[in-house]
């Protein structure tokens, strides 16, 4: 009797037992990821936004470059007599200026960096003389002994890129860079000299990251144009700008950037620096309005570190808008990159059948870096908004575009003549700036600093 | 599987908060649905095939008995989704127990089904609950 039941309850058992086994779980879900990752990528590339999901595969791999310290960094200092109010004989009064400050602390950090692996340092006068490390620092320190007559940025540029240019090394120029030229009628020309000068090796890749810093000046002022006076002695009532150009193969002037230029104050532009495209991710519970979640096939695993890029929106409408925040790290682009001025300026949107506007651009800030959220990892938020949208999937980019910083302008001047009135401004600069951009980019087609694409599609 | 229970649980409306709608489609909805099944059939076979067949009790195949275990069914159905949804930390939000008392709806409505088919099987309650 007892038998003949257990006989029959089995059935009822078993299934009873493969109903409760069948439940999902995130870990069952997790184990089964490697397995069908596969699978989910070939069906992502052959999905509805061929173009965005291209975009994103090749950016990286095209900026990938080799991990590790550079292999060389050449530190050219300029010694002409323009430069000798920048490091004046230290007198009686041992004052000195702050470019004597600021370039002892750059060269010394340059030399003790693990990030570049040789060093070199040199004087340039008629032409780059090989100096080490203290003869260098007590230049800097002690002021010049042996003033250059002069120098033309054209040439040194020319020397630059000719013999120094290497994978893998950058040459730094620290300069006035005033550039004179020969008379009034070339000033025209000055860009094309630059551009030319940078262009005679005929190097692809190049980059050059600019950094702007003014100094106190106690010395002999040479402008640029000499229609007032071919010198001004006992100069400067005014700051005087200085700069520090960082050239060499686009991946060796970021990785020199960011290794030893990251913090540096004052002011900073780059021209054909290449930079991978920022962490980033949707953030479904951070600030979000409306019926929107997350359209990738696999979030619900929401694993520790993953990213999504598409918004699946059930409903949206002028009266039930649907806003969504992107975190991105810009932590590692430069500091001009992760300035809020700047992004608030340059980080566009663009879409199809959609209204979608960037609505606001904010920081990270100490509650949503404490925060347990995924919001934590972010340095940065652009918040999305969307009334109207397409009947299928479309993509949505997220563009910083490369806009030249105000500074460049507002630094330069026409006529350097009487630079106590002009004020910390650079003969020309504007136009040597455009010398630089025009062998560092294409004009036809200028890359933006980087992309994030988005899919903005209807929920299933 | 997935889209059976998403229609069945999707009967009430779209999960809220929206954001949370993977996870309720993909982890919650085959859970709670799948373990509703089980357990309602559990409870069915304990009724019929354990008590009042293998355990020959003979006090316990009345409607109130068979009513209990209903109600006792649509309870597990009840608290099983507040604890899933806890256990996949989805937002608190009122929905949760909107979706648990449809789970336990359909836990009724299960358990009847089980029953009406497995009742003939039992020896002492082969007309429960008619």
């Amino acid at each position: 009797m007892q038998r003949s039941l257990f006989s029959q309850l089995r059935p009822g058992l078993l299934a009873a037992a493969l109903l409760l086994t069948g439940c999902y779980s995130r870990e069952d879900l997790k184990s089964d990821a490697g397995g069908n990752k596969a699978a989910e990528t070939t069906e992502a590339s052959e999905n509805k936004v061929p173009a965005a999901a291209s975009a994103t595969d090749a950016e990286p791999s095209s900026v990938v470059a080799a991990t590790g310290p550079l292999q060389q960094a050449n530190i050219f200092l300029e010694v002409s007599g323009s430069m000798e109010g920048f490091m004046p004989k230290t007198g009686a009064d041992a004052q000195n200026t702050r470019f004597q400050q600021h370039v002892a602390q750059f060269l010394s950090d340059v030399n003790r960096s693990g990030s570049v692996q040789r060093k070199t340092f040199y004087r340039i006068k008629e032409k780059p003389y090989r100096d080490s490390y203290q003869q260098l620092e007590t230049t800097v320190r002690e002021g010049i002994r042996e003033p250059a007559s002069s120098t033309s940025i054209p040439a040194i540029l020319d020397t630059l890129v000719s013999h120094y240019y290497q994978p893998n090394a950058v040459s730094v120029l620290i300069s006035d860079f005033i550039y004179a030229p020969r008379n009034a009628g070339a000033v025209p020309y000055i860009k094309t000299d630059i551009t030319d000068a940078l262009n005679a090796a005929g190097r692809s890749g190049l980059a050059v990251s600019v950094y702007g810093y003014t100094s106190d000046f106690k010395g002999a002022f040479y402008p640029a144009m000499k229609t007032a006076a071919k010198r001004i002695n006992r100069c400067c009532d005014t700051d005087i700008p200085y700069y520090v150009w960082v050239i060499g193969p686009a991946d060796a002037v970021r990785r020199f950037d960011a290794a030893l230029l990251k913090k540096a104050p004052g002011e900073q532009a780059h021209f054909g620096v290449k930079y991978l495209a920022p962490v980033s991710s949707l953030l479904n519970k951070f600030q979000n309005q409306g019926s929107w979640y997350y359209g990738e096939k696999d979030a619900s695993k929401r694993a520790a570190g993953a990213s999504y890029h598409t918004v699946a929106v059930s409903e949206v409408s002028a009266q039930q808008p649907v806003e969504f925040v992107l975190g991105m790290n810009l932590q590692t682009l430069p500091t001009l990159y992760q300035d809020l001025g700047y992004l608030k300026a340059n980080l566009q949107l663009t879409g199809q059948d959609t209204d979608a506007k960037i609505v606001s651009v904010f920081e990270a800030t100490d509650q949503t870096r404490a925060s347990s959220g995924p919001e934590a990892q972010y340095t940065h938020f652009v918040k999305i908004r969307v009334t109207k949208m397409g009947k299928a999937a479309r993509p949505l980019q997220v563009i910083l575009q490369d806009k030249r910083p105000m500074w460049i302008t507002q630094w330069t001047t026409k006529n350097d003549s009487n630079i106590n009135q002009v004020g910390a401004k650079t003969f020309a600069l504007s136009s040597l700036i455009d010398g630089v951009a025009a062998v560092t980019t294409d004009e036809q087609d200028q890359a933006p600093i980087f992309q994030i694409p988005l899919t903005l599609q209807p929920a299933d | 599987m997935q889209s059976f229970f998403r229609f069945l649980y999707e009967l009430i409306g779209t999960p809220q908060p929206p954001a949370d709608t993977p996870v309720y489609r993909q982890i919650v909805f085959p859970n709670i649905g799948l373990l509703n099944l089980g357990i309602s059939l559990a409870l069915v076979i304990i009724f019929y095939y354990l008590i009042n067949r293998a355990m020959g009790v003979a006090t316990f195949n009345k409607l109130r008995h068979w009513t209990l275990f209903l109600v006792l069914n649509a309870l597990i159905a009840f608290i099983v989704v507040v604890w899933q949804a806890k256990a996949q930390q989805v937002t608190d939000h009122s929905y949760i127990y909107w979706l648990a008392t449809l789970n336990a709806v359909y836990g009724l409505l299960f358990y009847f089904l089980f029953s009406v088919i497995l009742r003939k099987g039992s020896t002492n309650a082969s007309t429960t609950p008619f």
